[in-house]
């Protein structure tokens, strides 16, 4: 049997900046889904920054492992 | 003995068909091609040597935003120079007609939004005589050096019917209506298609009009579209591969339900989704296969990031105490950033190399403040003959000039060309997307076409020099209805560029302060282009615009859907 903890709601498992269309930088988050899968969300400046801010990141590492629920309500 | 206006002499001509280049002369005569063939027979005004060149059929640009700058600078500058020949504009639901005058102040901040023009561009660098469609294009008219097939915007027909409600709410049957007679009125003026977008916003944040339709408003609008057979392009939820997938199915819906062709843009390649481009794609070839037309628009050239300390930028999303400073308001940030204290801090956070890992690359980029001789270089060859770090050197060049300091890392997006080629050589996959005349004050949109070459032909093999042209050429003018465009072949309209395959490419970009009201933008000059026809006159040639006008409104093919669907592909 596997030691992995179960996961009870999607979780952000990574966050990297990327370009965007209009040359400016956007966030690529990383959500791991209850059932393992992982897909990923890209948000503009505005949205990343306002995210950041609903859930007091300083910076990208800190929305690492946060539930995307709690990370949502900033969009 | 035949007498022609022009012949180019003794180049390759690289036909647009995706034939094997071949030894021929090209002639012209009344503004189109007379005869292609070696050796021909005859006597012209003008005769072009074209030895070690290629002869090609003008490139064609299908996502363009030169709307606005067409009634100053007919030549779409510096597109032309690059080769380019036709051009798109009116895309991503905006156009400049039909528009009420009462409503020029509202699209203006919806171009300014996106183009980035300064405000005296509307003000002062034309007249603004023009209310319907055909208005727009006489006005077009008047000067052009390049042709232009405009699409008609969906945000404007929705202003011109529902007024200020077009920013509010879905449209009643009786507007639905309206719109439909407004935008057979524009096709019958021109209009190469409809363009339509379910992601751009105003100057003020706002959902441009075409974001509040629904469904049964597109529905509508393309049966219009249908008894034409003209093109629908739109701007997809880029930024979410599924929601991209459904407007493709949805898409090939209304291609097949009204026989037209369709299109959306951007579709660009990222390693951090490198699942997206591909599904998209693998969705597209579905389409096609059952008979849909959904051309999916591909640029060429890689994405850069391009940011200042003036706004904010997610750049600095992995520094917690650059974060926190960069989100003061502008006078306090100003404030903090000339603060000994906090630069230290900031230095400090850039990590123990000061910055050369994350900031030493970035190209400071000259803009509106920075000193011309620092423009173009790295921050970290400027930090070293400042004999500082690179972070030190970020801070102390921004609060210099007042924080107008462009910064560029380059090379953030859709820069892996072993993956992008392959794309780019799909046949279903439409090269386009350049956003030209668009983002100015950001980053250059010209000169994608050269660096088709340098990078995908000569670089990577990916494409053979016959492929690429066709790819800009034959295909995006039967993609289009462009009529007898895009081939050298007799009779058609004589749109030719003369190149040097060894070095046609992309320059380097540079800011210029050509904008009316001496806005500036960035932009590319061409490299190994020679000489650049329109219509059988010479509109550019040895680096110098000839003020030809000789460029018009490009007539469109019908392209109703008909027969066996395996044909509806190139």
């Amino acid at each position: 049997m596997s030691g992995a903890a179960v996961q009870t709601e999607a979780t952000i498992v990574g966050a990297e900046i990327a370009g965007g269309h209009d040359g400016t930088a956007e966030m690529v988050v990383s959500i791991q889904y209850e059932n393992g899968v992982v897909g990923s969300v890209t948000l503009d400046a505005d949205t990343g920054f306002s995210i950041m801010k609903a859930c007091g990141a300083a910076d990208l590492a800190a929305l690492i492992g946060r539930p995307w629920r709690e990370i949502s309500k900033g969009l | 003995m035949n007498m022609y206006d022009i012949l180019i002499r003794g180049g390759l001509v690289v036909d647009g068909s995706g034939v094997p280049g071949y030894a021929a002369d090209v002639a012209i005569k009344d503004g189109r091609i007379a005869a292609v063939g070696a050796g021909l027979a005859g006597e012209a005004l003008r005769v072009i040597e074209a030895g070690g060149r290629v002869v090609a059929p003008g490139f064609i640009d299908p996502h363009t935003h030169f709307d606005v700058q067409l009634l100053w600078d007919g030549a779409a500058r510096p597109a032309l120079e690059h080769g380019i020949t036709s051009i798109v504009p009116g895309n991503c639901s905006l156009s400049l007609a039909p528009l009420k005058a009462a409503d020029r102040a509202g699209l203006i901040g919806m171009f300014q939004q996106i183009e980035e023009l300064p405000p005296e561009a509307f003000t002062q660098a034309f007249e603004w005589t023009w209310e319907d469609f055909a208005g727009y294009r006489a006005a077009l008219e008047k000067n052009l050096s390049i042709n232009v097939a405009p699409l008609v915007g969906h945000s404007v027909i929705r202003l011109w019917v529902m007024g200020a409600d077009a920013q509010q709410r879905a449209a009643r049957p009786d507007e639905i209506a309206a719109m439909q007679d407004l935008l057979r009125e524009c096709l019958r003026a021109g209009a190469v298609g409809l363009s339509t977008s379910f992601v751009d916003v105003d100057e003020k944040a706002r959902p441009v009009p075409s974001r509040f339709a629904q469904f049964d408003e597109l529905d509508a609008l393309c049966a219009v579209l249908g008894e034409f057979g003209r093109m629908l392009q739109i701007v997809p939820e880029f930024y979410d591969t599924d929601i991209t997938i459904a407007r493709i199915d949805q898409l090939a819906e209304l291609s097949l339900k009204h026989g037209i062709p369709t299109t959306f843009s951007p579709v660009f390649d990222s390693h951090l989704t490198p699942h997206a481009a591909p599904r998209q794609l693998a969705r597209v070839a579905e389409q096609f296969a059952r008979g849909a037309r959904v051309w999916p628009q591909m640029q060429t050239r890689p994405i850069d990031i391009s940011f200042s300390l003036l706004r904010p930028s997610l750049f600095f999303a992995r520094l917690p105490t650059w974060m926190r400073t960069l989100r003061l308001p502008l006078d306090e940030r100003l404030a903090a950033l000339n603060d000994q204290a906090t630069a230290d801090r900031l230095v400090a956070d850039a990590g123990p190399d000061g910055g050369e890992r994350l900031m030493g690359e970035l190209i400071a980029r000259g803009g509106d403040a920075i000193p011309a001789g620092l423009a173009g270089r790295t921050l970290g060859q400027i930090a070293a003959e400042r004999g500082e770090v690179p972070a030190r050197t970020l801070i102390a060049l921004s609060v210099a000039h007042g924080l107008d300091v462009a910064f560029l890392a380059a090379n953030r997006g859709h820069d892996r060309t072993d993956r992008i080629g392959p794309m780019l050589a799909d046949p279903l996959v439409h090269i386009g997307a350049s956003d030209g005349g668009a983002h100015i004050a950001s980053f250059a949109t010209y000169g994608d076409t050269g660096f088709l070459f340098s990078e995908f032909v000569r670089k990577a093999g990916v494409l053979t020099l016959e492929q690429a042209v066709k790819k800009i050429t034959a295909d995006t003018a039967a993609i289009w209805g462009l009529k007898d465009r895009g081939t050298l072949t007799e009779g058609y309209a004589a749109d030719i560029v003369v190149f040097d395959p060894a070095t046609i490419d992309r320059g380097e970009e540079r800011p210029v302060f050509d904008m009316p009201g001496d806005g500036m933008r960035y932009v590319r000059d061409s490299i190994g282009v020679d000489t650049v026809l329109v219509n059988g006159e010479v509109a550019w040639t040895k680096g110098d615009y000839t003020g030809s006008t000789s460029g018009e409104i490009c007539g469109i093919a019908q392209t109703r859907l008909t027969g066996d669907p395996h044909r509806r592909a190139l």
